[in-house]
Order: structure tokens, then sequence, then C-alpha cells
């Protein structure tokens, strides 16, 4: 889990604009690329939406008046840019471009595979298919109770959550309710 | 639920990658905010184009029809690049605007 506003705007204040960036990715990138990832199950929309948050962030990072945290702020950015992702694939679909596309991408193995070379055939097969059973279950929830639960996966609060989300927090717990119960389901062999 | 097993299931549902994978995308992200504008993925100008749509048909009444060769003029295409802020200003919360 990424620490709470460790590079704050203020935190960057006075570094070279290079470095703040760079320090600033550094810290938040694990969790904007996770979030970006289990919503839209697509590396390379992960990836894009990764890269397009940042950019944005930073060119934004003015108006940022730090009344929420900048964590929280970067996961509605991000969570903004999947629902955009989801609105073009509708829209293809809807025209008729989005035939004869795989639903999802898979990882490249090479980014799976851990460091001890001696264990990567056998783990990297296993977190494969983990990966893929999980985005599975995640992408059988409805649009809401997934953008909770993929925030929930990052070890989010309630509150943070719903800052993120824009929702009460009363209805954040009643769709990570209802979330984990379908993805208790979904991957109960596992838990 | 119980405790353990929402634990267990966080756990599974966290992105694992290789150092080398962040180090790489954080390399790609520098690379590619130095080097703006790159090429745009077309859905992420999914939220531009929505609000241009709208604003042709919610405009259609009260102009008449442009002539096919000035549907796409420079204008809306610096109308659609400002716009691409969108999913940032949708971001920041009313009392921060």
């Amino acid at each position: 889990m990424e620490t709470e506003k460790k590079t704050g705007p203020e935190g960057l204040e006075g570094k070279d604009p290079e470095n703040a960036f760079a320090l600033l990715i550094e810290e938040h990138q694990r969790l904007v690329y996770a979030v970006a990832l289990r919503l839209t199950g697509n590396t390379t929309a992960a990836e894009d939406i990764t890269q397009e948050t940042f950019i944005a962030a930073w060119k934004h990072l003015k108006d940022f008046r730090g009344e929420s945290s900048l964590k929280t702020w970067l996961l509605r950015i991000a969570a903004n840019k999947a629902r955009s992702y989801w609105r073009w694939k509708k829209l293809r679909n809807w025209v008729g471009l989005g035939k004869g596309e795989g639903a999802e991408d898979a990882p490249a193995l090479e980014d799976l595979l851990p460091d001890r070379a001696g264990d990567r055939p056998e783990q990297a097969a296993l977190a494969a298919d983990l990966e893929r059973r999980v985005q599975a279950a995640i992408a059988l929830l409805p649009p809401r109770q997934r953008e909770v639960a993929v925030l929930r996966a990052q070890e989010l609060t309630m509150a943070e959550i719903a800052s993120a989300l824009g929702m009460a927090e009363g209805t954040v717990k009643a769709h990570w309710f209802e979330a984990r119960k379908k993805l208790e389901v979904s991957l109960g062999e596992y838990l | 639920m119980n405790d353990d097993k929402e634990k267990k299931l966080i756990s599974l549902m966290a992105v694992r990658r290789h150092d080398a994978f962040w180090q790489r995308q954080e390399k790609k992200i520098l690379a590619a905010a130095a080097g703006r504008p790159s090429h745009r993925k077309a859905w992420l100008l999914a939220p531009a184009a929505a609000l241009a749509a709208l604003l042709f048909f919610t405009a259609r009444p009260q102009t008449p029809a442009p002539a096919p060769e000035n549907l796409v003029s420079t204008a809306f295409l610096e109308h659609l690049d400002m716009l691409d802020d969108m999913d940032v200003l949708e971001a920041v919360p009313e009392n921060e605007l």
C-alpha cells in the first residue's frame, strides 16, 4: 500500500521540477497502475491511463489545493480516465468497430516473473493464471461495485474511497458489501 | 465474510510487478511528459468527444448546418485538446474550484 501523502504538493516545493515529477511518479505509480489495470482489465490501457494521469496531474498541480489528499485526487483522475475508456469501448462496439477485439490483454509473462530465477516457470504460470481469474471475477462486478472493490483492494479506507469516487461513505460500504460477497463466490477456492 | 477472508481477498486483488516494470513505466511517463504532444489514444478523447457532440447537437437549432468542408475546423480540434483536461477538472471537488 502506498503511504499517504509522502509526496504532497508541499513536499514537492523547492525541488527541481523534473526530480519532483519523478518523485511523484515513484510514490504513486503502483497504486495508479493497479487501479487502472483492475478497472480496465487491459494492460495497454492501464499503462496509458497511468501515464495520462500523472501528466494531467502534474499539469494541474497548481490548481490542487490539498483539501483532499494527493493520493485520492490521482485516483479520481485515473478512475475518470477508466470510465472514459469504457465509454470509448461501448461507442466502438455500438458502431461495430469493436468486433474481433480481445476482451482483455494479458500482462507480459516477464513482468509477472519472480526475482529468483529458479522459481520462474512454475511461479510465472501460476501468477498468470491467478491474474486471469482475479481479473475475470472483478469484471463480473457492476461498474460502481468494481470501482469500490478495486480501490478497497489498494487498502484505501472507506472515507478515502468515498473521496476518490465522489460517493457517500455509506454508499461505498454498501457497494463493498455486495462486491465482496460476489468476489467470495468467484474466488472462493483461494480464500 | 470475516476479516481474515477480507485480507486474503485484498491480497489476491493486489497487482504485483517486477521492479524493472516500474522503472520502465516511470521512464516512459517522464519521456512522454517531456515530449508532449505525443500521439493520443482515441479513448482518451472520449469525454471531449462526448461534450463536443453534445455542444454540436444542442447548438444545431440555432445555427444553420455548416458546409461539410468546415466540419472539422482548427477551432474544433483546439477545443478538443482543451477538453482533454475534463478528467482532471471532474476530479477536483466542487469546493476546490
